[in-house]
């Protein structure tokens, strides 16, 4: 029982949260969550260290019949691929919860979806059974609807509803794929089993892969199913967008992997240089997209965009080095667009805008937002893959196992990587050099003589920001340690298709 | 997008030329009359006083002891050289005299006035080579530098005379703005008006003091600037300061676009305006923003009143150096404003038709080139009604 616990902190924690008295001051809410959701962060921990880094296939799995007739059997397992996941997910929902301030409304209910999402994310990564991960990946969708559409910005309907269609859709043809494979196949079996040609001829595997890969890929979200994205990003409150950014993206790719790549081995072969196409066109518009943007957050959620297009790209090559990256660039992926997303919402907070044609200067001494800036470039060094930062060890991992399967997708995708580096400094060219503004240039002599006075960063107020840049800079110093957990689940992975053709033969032949 | 908060800015106003000569010929003053305006000025210019004690001294050390010495690397200390003045001034617990430095640089790069004709004078020539003839036969490597380039000596000897004149003339003003503060403090000073009379008062009287400046090289004595020169206080050294550390300046980089192609910096350097009235006091504390150096001394020497009133408002001891620059900005408006009382070409009350013509051509002047400032620290809005 190491993987429950992982389930019953945060949907039991969210009991007291809810029966607490509705006179209750937000602080003592936000206390409450910010306890239990440590108490999740330690207990991923102790499964951590209980993990063993040397074996490849599944652990600590727990397995309970629930609805043999459905073929619903409640079974968690956890593996190298999941593990770092499970480990993002607690470290920045306790992250959004302590970046949560000022809260005005509905506290309880704020503080209890918060739960409620971290409790159905980590359900998702540990389910070994399709319609379990499927029951999960759909919880989330409704608390984190309402969190843009409660506690959003001015056009927070629109972009809330606009993320339910796109994800209720992407739920439809994940949970059609999975029924379809029963009915194709003649079985209630619902374990995460390798669909062999035997089984299931290619043709049917090839339209189920697709409804996954169409499913998933608005979650990533690829493009052209990505336009629900920066609506949501920028009407979301910053700790829903770190969530978004940091977690609830990373549900898309690890259903690709672990349901796109581990159930139809043999049709993710057949498709992979398509695949690799389409991550070429993600990262590019992504790139594209993002230096066009004028709000920043926007700019940060079109970056997203591009640097998950990268693991599309990895995925298709599926080699040890490249699903290796996929790993890295999850977390590296999370780090990052969390710290930025986070460093972006202080902005916000302090200068009321987030329009790159209106901020200048930030970066002043006394009257800016030094520190935050200082934060600010260290972000988007490590997301533009300086070395020495989280996002240069993956970005090296996804090219270098990518070009020898993939050499134009990956050289295509190198570009829209450098492109990041263009968009970004375009950002802290903008905002945080030059002379202190906070106001659309009209006069440019008077405009020169305004007195700025935005309100002070406080230390508390930078602290769940500076935690993830030492994240960030640590991750890019010391990858041994993430490449250890991950290492042998990713090679088992990558050698389905090999392992599946060799079973595929040896049927034949006999 | 959202409006930008209004509480977030502030725009001081900004008072046209029209306006600003009508103030000077009207003696009314430039800086808005109020109580808090006397409060910021009085501290402000009493910490300068204390800043500018320390800045004369060591510029008239400077000039003294360390003339023509090649390699000056104690010359902040002036001549105390105990490990525990060497230990402060590494842990940088001390005055920045680079600040000092970098007013003496663009005097002396601006050169205008008196002095600076007096050092392109034959005169001058002729004491730089006695000098340099008796100290190269102490000094080989002085011996060896000056027959290959006879230029450079005779233009450090120009530095060193500038540098004793600027400490000079601080040390004037240093005592007038520490009287100022003593004065303030016994009620003889009591409103912006009183500041600026105080203030032209000292100048005046110090007007004609000469500005003389001797060296003592292997125990014989030189001059370098003669009594007989005819160097005095106001025309020769205070002016030409005003002009270039007030009015012309130096752009700093980070501040101003340095693209010169684009003549964005103006190839005439009579056309720069980068002094301290035109400063902008946000960019201080800044990388490369020299006045953030004098910043930084005020702000130890910080009067506890004004300290106080810093600490209440915008981010308190957060941004308090750039507070001190929006005061001292103010404070060298009463000082510009002093000075340009003092040396109207007549009477401000004299009838006649010729001096109120040439009073108003120099006002207009003035406010020519002021109408471009920083005034929007002046608060013209808010004076107070009589």
């Amino acid at each position: 029982m190491m993987l429950t616990p992982l389930l019953l902190i945060p949907f039991l924690g969210l009991v007291p949260l809810l029966l607490w008295p509705a006179s209750a001051p937000a602080g003592r809410l936000r206390a409450v969550a910010i306890s239990v959701l440590a108490l999740q962060l330690l207990w991923s921990l102790v499964v951590l260290v209980a993990f063993d880094p040397a074996d490849g296939g599944l652990q600590m799995v727990e397995n309970v019949t629930w609805l043999p007739t459905l073929g619903l059997d409640y079974r968690l397992g956890v593996d190298g691929l999941s593990l770092p996941l499970l480990l993002m997910n607690a470290a920045l929902t306790l992250v959004s919860a302590v970046c949560t301030r000022d809260i005005s409304q509905r506290p309880r209910i704020y503080f209890a979806l918060l739960l409620l999402i971290s409790g159905a994310v980590n359900g998702a990564f540990l389910a070994q059974n399709l319609l379990l991960f499927l029951i999960f990946y759909e919880l989330e969708l409704i608390p984190l609807w309402l969190l843009i559409a409660v506690w959003g910005g001015a056009e927070r309907a629109y972009a809330a509803t606009k993320f339910l269609i796109f994800t209720a859709a992407s739920g439809m043809l994940i949970l059609g794929a999975f029924l379809a494979l029963a009915l194709l196949t003649g079985s209630l079996d619902f374990s995460l089993t390798p669909v062999t040609s035997e089984r299931l001829a290619m043709g049917s595997q090839l339209v189920l892969l697709g409804a996954l890969l169409v499913g998933f890929g608005i979650k990533i979200p690829l493009v052209p199913f990505h336009s629900w994205l920066p609506d949501a990003h920028t009407q979301a409150s910053t700790p829903v967008s770190v969530l978004l950014a940091g977690v609830l993206l990373k549900l898309g790719t690890y259903g690709l992997l672990r349901f796109g790549l581990g159930l139809f081995p043999e049709a993710w072969a057949v498709m992979a240089p398509w695949l690799a196409g389409w991550a070429a066109v993600s990262v590019l518009y992504g790139s594209l997209a993002a230096i066009a943007q004028r709000d920043m957050k926007r700019m940060v959620a079109y970056s997203s965009v591009g640097h998950m297009g990268t693991i599309l790209l990895a995925a298709a090559a599926a080699t040890p080095v490249s699903l290796l990256g996929t790993v890295f660039q999850m977390v590296s992926h999370g780090l990052i667009s969390a710290l930025l997303f986070l460093l972006v919402g202080i902005v916000y907070r302090k200068t009321g805008t987030r329009d790159l044609e209106v901020l200048r200067g930030l970066l002043n001494p006394e009257r800016g937002l030094p520190y935050t800036g200082t934060l600010m470039i260290l972000g988007v060094m490590a997301s533009a893959g300086l070395p020495g930062m989280a996002g240069f060890i993956s970005e090296f991992l996804v090219f270098r196992g990518s070009i020898s399967a993939f050499p134009l997708a990956t050289l295509l995708c190198m570009v829209g990587s450098g492109l990041t580096a263009v968009y970004f400094l375009l950002l802290v060219n903008r905002a945080f050099f030059g002379r202190l503004a906070v106001t659309p240039p009209t006069d440019p002599l008077s405009d020169a003589r305004l007195d700025v006075r935005p309100i002070a960063v406080a230390p508390r107020e930078i602290i769940p920001a500076t935690a993830l840049a030492l994240g960030v800079v640590g991750m890019g110093l010391l990858p041994a340690g993430l490449g250890h957990i991950s290492e042998a689940a990713t090679t088992a992975i990558s050698q389905l298709p090999a392992v599946m053709t060799a079973i595929g033969i040896r049927g034949g032949l006999g | 997008m959202p409006v930008i908060p209004a509480r977030l800015t502030y725009a001081g106003g900004h008072p046209d030329a029209a306006e600003l000569a009508g103030r000077l010929l009207a003696s009314q003053t430039l800086l808005a009359d109020t109580p808090e305006h006397v409060v910021e000025v009085v501290d402000v210019l009493y910490s300068y006083g204390i800043v500018l004690d320390a800045y004369s001294r060591n510029l008239i050390y400077q000039a003294e002891e360390q003339f023509l010495n090649p390699f000056p690397i104690f010359k902040f200390l002036d001549g105390d050289l105990s490990a525990a003045k060497i230990w402060r001034h590494l842990i940088h617990d001390r005055i920045n005299f680079e600040y000092a430095e970098y007013c003496m640089k663009a005097m002396l790069w601006h050169g205008t006035g008196g002095l600076d004709a007096y050092l392109d004078t034959e005169a001058f020539l002729a004491n730089c080579q006695a000098i340099i003839r008796r100290k190269s036969g102490r000094d080989p490597l002085l011996a060896l530098l000056h027959p290959l380039f006879g230029g450079f000596l005779p233009e450090l000897i120009r530095t060193a005379a500038t540098t004793h004149a600027l400490g000079q003339f601080w040390r004037v003003m240093s005592d007038l703005f520490v009287d100022l503060g003593q004065a303030e403090a016994e009620g003889r000073v009591r409103s912006i008006p009183e500041v600026v009379a105080f203030l032209q008062q000292g100048l005046v009287a110090a007007a004609a003091n000469p500005i003389t400046y001797a060296v003592t090289v292997a125990g014989e004595r030189f001059w370098v600037l003669p009594p007989e020169a005819g160097l005095t206080f106001l025309v020769d050294v205070a002016v030409p300061y005003v002009e270039a550390v007030f009015l012309r300046g130096t752009p700093f980089l980070g501040t101003v676009s340095f693209n010169a192609q684009a003549q964005q910096i103006s190839p005439d350097q009579s056309q720069f305006r980068y002094g301290a009235l035109y400063a902008d006091p946000l960019p201080t504390m800044g990388a490369g923003i020299p006045p953030s150096l004098l910043m930084q001394d005020m702000y130890r020497h910080l009067p506890e009143r004004l300290h106080e009133r810093y600490r209440h408002s915008t981010r308190g001891e957060g941004d308090v150096r750039v507070k001190i620059c929006m005061s001292f900005q103010k404070s060298m408006f009463c000082v510009t404003n002093a000075a340009i009382n003092g040396t109207f070409p007549h009477p401000l009350d004299d009838p006649t038709p010729l001096a109120t013509a040439a009073n108003r051509a120099y006002a207009d002047a003035w406010a020519a080139r002021l109408c471009l400032a920083r005034t929007d620290c002046l608060d013209a809005s808010k004076q107070r009604r009589a």
